[in-house]
């Protein structure tokens, strides 16, 4: 019975990392209606930037974070404004964004691998590594700041979203980019806006993760899991978002205590293929059939 | 060269002088070089490019008194710190001989290519080797997944190779049949699984073992096998077997069913960055366990990350960190290059002693008679000594050093090898 | 250079070649975008050695076999996400590459992640150059004929393909598995030709790198892909030096295509007799517009977005 609880937690634990990254990639998502594979590499120098700052610059913990996001936002702006905006503006086929994502995210992966280089580095003990005992059971210190993180990022963004000015008008431009600049929305403003947001969750992300394990350059490799959790959770949906990485992680950990660690990916694959057997809008998606 | 050069740009002016008749056919004057359109330059480039690439120059094995030796292995991609300096180490060793006179009174001539962690340019690499550059055996690579697809064209190209740290027993020899051309101076995965399920079981007198392995890593699945045959051979019991696949970077579903497995040792046969992970978070489930791995652990990384954790684990090792040979070697890389050995630089040390071993006993530059000369090869490197078995041209009977980690450091244990 | 060190390279040429040409069918002219392409390549290769070593077929039976298995594969994955929007069909084939990694690093029959070494090799530049040729042969045909416009047009306008009477799920499934047995039998020819198969091999840069060929060649031309592959297959070796900036060149040059040029080297045009005939004309007559059925790639001003 302890073993099932503590695996619990350590599914919910991976979970929110995957959750953390998700929010970010979903939002772009929801807003854009295209999946930024440069999340990942956006996490990553994240990651690195937190690194620098705590280690080299000898910041205080909050002041590197902060910093971490703040760059990171600065270049998921520049990625949309190279990479997307041309793009964008000639209203360019779908298939142009995905590989336009690609190319940026080989380039920021295999920059940082040329100048930094590839081997990876360990952040500086912010928090004590030893867990809090429950009884027989461990929970991470990190893995509480973790989850706690992605819960306010998710609830702060739904609450920005529905409930301020701004929020109505980043709506208004993912229903129907043209109305919205009819109705008086400055476009262009609101997509650097949502890209501006979901780099700064990409930064925060990429620092507990770089906190949690280490820092890497492909360590935007794991955002993969959180593509697929987004669409376990519905794309496009921010809370779907959330619960279907929170799901992931615990299934796949449930997997490898009880069944079979050597096949886990393999089966979070088919469980990905059964969701889009059955219900291929997600847990909590909406319409997603392509409108073309 | 001069002679290439000339040759080239007869057949550059040859191209141009072709396509100024045939695409002007009408008035050859009128026009000219000059208003030669676009499409037609490209056409040209291309001519001249394909003329170049067939007329170049051919090399030879040893000109002016050099020999020429090459050296494959990985300079980008995640192991491209253990590639740099294999590189290194056989570069340095080679200038130290050619300040001493040379090889038979020929210089060095290192030749080293990156195989960018693919199988398929570890192949070219071995092509241009030798079939371009024509050098007379081949050190290097440092991953089986490399070794065993250039065996091919070893043996068409008849140039014998010495991995590194290549250890599947498949690097040599394959379907009982041992590969002419291929040697190499590390003990193989069979090897040291034993020597880890031995030492644990014989010596640490373990019983209950678990073990952590990454599914898709061949190094990682041959420790894995051999460690348990050898460890329930023995009556030992292995108690858990999990899986991970490279890439994740939490263990604890894994770590903490092992930890209701409740055994005295995890075997961890993997490298440093798992290594330091996945022993943080197994202390951090409060697994009291004795870890144990092999010769990916040694690293000053590892260290770093994860100090308290991997206080008081085993590593099965190629050599003595501390032993004078290795010290004396380790101070000269240092001095030269500004920076530490990996593990790789010393089987580098011993694959390039080996070769010039060859060499003097064959007291020839053919590559054949260099690979009948390895065949018989009989020294003492800094990684212990290496005889070369003609039947499976790998090193018989090679000690392994078993290393403990005590408060942050590498202390030698024992030179042991299994029963 | 020495002749075997340039049939090495050749070899590789054929063989990426022969990947590309069905991954070119897929994004470029479909617009479907793939991430696990070397998936297919691996069932491909496993495939075709199974069917030669273990059955006993012989070599370009074996490879075919290797082809039609990856083909088969790729169905079910195309039934489920080809309907739904393209990122979906993304996710899938990513999951897909790195899931079939992991089948083949377990199955321990087919080596393992140690790999299946003792392959002959038995790949030649001549049987290469066979199959690559033949693969050309077929596209060309393949894209020129009706099928072939109506891929194009489901790449161009879906919506409008539909409206026109086009059953859009049907050809980009047939699309998908026609690139998946282009795959199947470069993998084939992978494992014939270094006679060892490792599904590290497979890793998603091998993907990407296949993908980059099509970009880089030009969405929506067969010449293109063919000179893309050819290219950037023997560029690398001439520029070892350049080995750790590749791949970042690579980054910044895709989006630059895709933001500049997205019809790549050859613009949706094809190299063909008539182009060489008007090549070799006195200057200022040639050069307008593209040859060929396939052209008409200038994708960039329209298409509407939703």
């Amino acid at each position: 019975m302890a073993q099932l609880i503590q695996q619990l937690i350590n599914g919910v634990s991976i979970g929110s990392v995957y959750a953390l990254m998700a929010v970010g990639y979903s939002l772009v998502y929801s807003i854009m209606n295209f999946s930024n594979f440069a999340h990942g590499g956006v996490i990553m120098v994240g990651s690195y930037l937190g690194f620098y700052l705590l280690k080299a610059a000898k910041l205080p913990f909050p002041t590197a974070l902060a910093g971490a996001a703040l760059g990171a936002a600065l270049l998921a702006v520049i990625v949309e404004r190279i990479a997307y905006r041309p793009l964008r503006t000639r209203s360019a086929p779908f298939l142009y964004f995905i590989i336009s994502a690609m190319g940026a995210s080989m380039f920021i992966e295999n920059f940082v691998v040329a100048t930094i280089g590839p081997t990876f580095k360990t952040y500086p003990a912010v928090f004590s590594r030893m867990p809090f005992e429950i009884g027989p059971l461990y929970v991470g210190r990190i893995d509480v700041l973790i989850f706690v993180t992605a819960a306010v990022c998710l609830i702060g963004l739904v609450y920005f979203i529905d409930r301020t000015k701004l929020g109505k008008a980043v709506q208004a431009t993912s229903f129907n980019q043209r109305a919205a600049s009819l109705m008086g929305v400055n476009t262009g403003l609101v997509v650097t806006l949502v890209f501006a947001i979901g780099g700064l969750l990409a930064g925060v992300a990429g620092v507990l993760f770089g906190m949690k394990y280490t820092v890497y350059p492909q360590m935007g490799g794991i955002t993969i899991k959180s593509f697929i959790a987004a669409v376990f959770g519905g794309l496009g949906s921010l809370p779907g978002a959330v619960i279907g990485s929170l799901l992931l992680g615990v299934i796949e950990t449930m997997v490898s205590g009880y069944f079979s660690s050597n096949y886990r990916d393999l089966i979070s694959f088919t469980l990905l293929i059964a969701v889009l057997v059955f219900r291929p809008i997600g847990l909590m998606g909406k319409v997603t059939e392509e409108k073309a | 060269m001069r002679d290439f050069l000339d040759l080239n740009w007869i057949g550059l002016y040859n191209v141009a002088k072709v396509m100024r008749v045939y695409g002007t056919r009408q008035s050859i004057w009128e026009v000219g070089v000059l208003s030669m359109n676009f499409r037609r330059s490209v056409i040209l480039t291309l001519a001249a490019t394909a003329c170049l690439l067939l007329t170049s120059s051919v090399g030879f094995a040893s000109l002016g008194g050099t020999v020429k030796l090459g050296w494959i292995g990985s300079l980008t991609g995640d192991q491209a710190v253990w590639g740099q300096c294999e590189l290194n180490t056989v570069k340095m060793l080679a200038e130290e001989i050619n300040a001493a006179g040379g090889l038979l009174g020929a210089k060095i001539q290192v030749i080293g290519y990156d195989t960018r962690g693919d199988a398929m340019e570890a192949v070219n690499a071995v092509r241009r080797l030798t079939s371009q550059d024509k050098v007379v055996t081949i050190i290097g690579p440092n991953t089986s997944g490399h070794a065993i697809p250039i065996s091919s064209v070893l043996e068409e190209m008849k140039v014998p190779d010495i991995a590194t740290v290549a250890t599947n027993p498949k690097v040599t020899v394959v379907d009982g049949k041992v590969k002419p051309f291929n040697f190499r101076v590390c003990f193989i995965d069979p090897y040291q699984g034993a020597v880890a399920a031995g030492y644990a079981y014989d010596v640490l007198k373990f019983r209950k073992a678990a073990v952590l392995y990454d599914v898709a890593d061949d190094y990682s699945q041959g420790l894995t096998e051999f460690f348990i045959s050898t460890f329930t051979q023995k009556g030992g019991q292995i108690v858990a077997k999990e899986a991970f696949k490279f890439g994740d970077s939490d263990f604890r579903p894994q770590l903490s069913k092992i930890k209701a497995a409740n055994p005295e040792v995890i075997f961890m046969p993997y490298f440093f960055k798992e290594v330091a992970l996945s022993a943080n978070q197994a202390r951090e489930l409060g697994i009291k366990a004795t870890l144990m791995g092999g010769d990916g652990w040694p690293s000053e990384v590892l260290i770093e990350m994860a100090a308290d954790a991997v206080n008081g684990s085993y590593v099965v090792n190629h050599l003595d960190f501390d032993d004078p040979d290795v010290a004396d070697f380790k101070a000269r890389y240092t001095k030269k290059y500004g920076l530490a050995v990996e593990l790789n630089g010393f089987l580098a040390h011993d694959a390039f002693l080996v070769f010039v071993d060859a060499v003097k006993r064959a007291n020839s530059f053919n590559p054949v008679a260099i690979r009948d000369a390895i065949e018989t090869t009989k020294i003492k490197g800094i990684t212990g000594n290496i005889n070369i078995d003609k039947n499976t041209h790998n090193p018989e009977g090679k000690d392994a050093a078993i290393i403990k980690i005590v408060n942050g450091n590498y202390v030698f244990q024992q030179k042991y090898s299994p029963k | 250079m020495n002749w075997f060190y340039i049939k090495g390279i050749l070899i590789l040429c054929g063989i990426n070649l022969t990947a590309v040409l069905g991954l070119s069918l897929l994004t470029g002219f479909t617009g479907l975008f793939s991430f696990g392409h070397a998936g297919f390549m691996a069932v491909g290769g496993y495939a075709a050695v199974w069917a030669g070593l273990r059955m006993g077929l012989p070599f370009p039976v074996a490879l075919l076999a290797g082809g039609l298995v990856a083909g088969i594969v790729s169905l079910p994955i195309g039934r489920l996400t080809l309907n739904l929007k393209g990122d979906y069909f993304c996710i899938a084939t990513l999951g897909f590459g790195e899931a079939i990694r992991l089948v083949l690093d377990n199955v321990q029959t087919f080596g393992g992640a140690r790999g299946w070494a003792g392959i002959p090799v038995t790949t030649t530049l001549f049987n290469v150059t066979l199959a690559a040729a033949l693969g050309t042969f077929v596209m060309v045909r393949l894209v020129h004929s009706r099928h072939g416009r109506n891929m194009i047009a489901i790449r161009e306008e879906e919506l409008a393909a539909r409206t026109v009477g086009i059953n859009a799920l049907k050809y980009k499934m047939m699309s998908l598995f026609i690139s998946a047995v282009y795959a199947g039998v470069a993998g084939g020819l992978q494992a014939y030709y270094l006679g060892f198969l490792q599904p590290k091999m497979f890793s998603m840069t091998r993907s990407t790198e296949l993908t980059i060929m099509v970009i880089f060649g030009g969405i929506g031309s067969i010449s293109g892909t063919v000179l893309g592959s050819i290219l950037l297959t023997a560029l690398p070796e001439l520029l070892r030096a350049f080995a750790l900036w590749r791949l970042v060149v690579y980054g910044a040059s895709v989006i630059f295509i895709m933001i500049s040029r997205p019809e790549g080297l050859m613009g949706g045009k094809e190299i063909s007799i008539a182009w060489f005939r008007r090549l070799l004309r006195p200057v200022g007559v040639g050069g307008a517009g593209g040859s060929g059925g396939a052209g008409g790639a200038g994708a960039g001003g329209r298409g509407v977005r939703q």
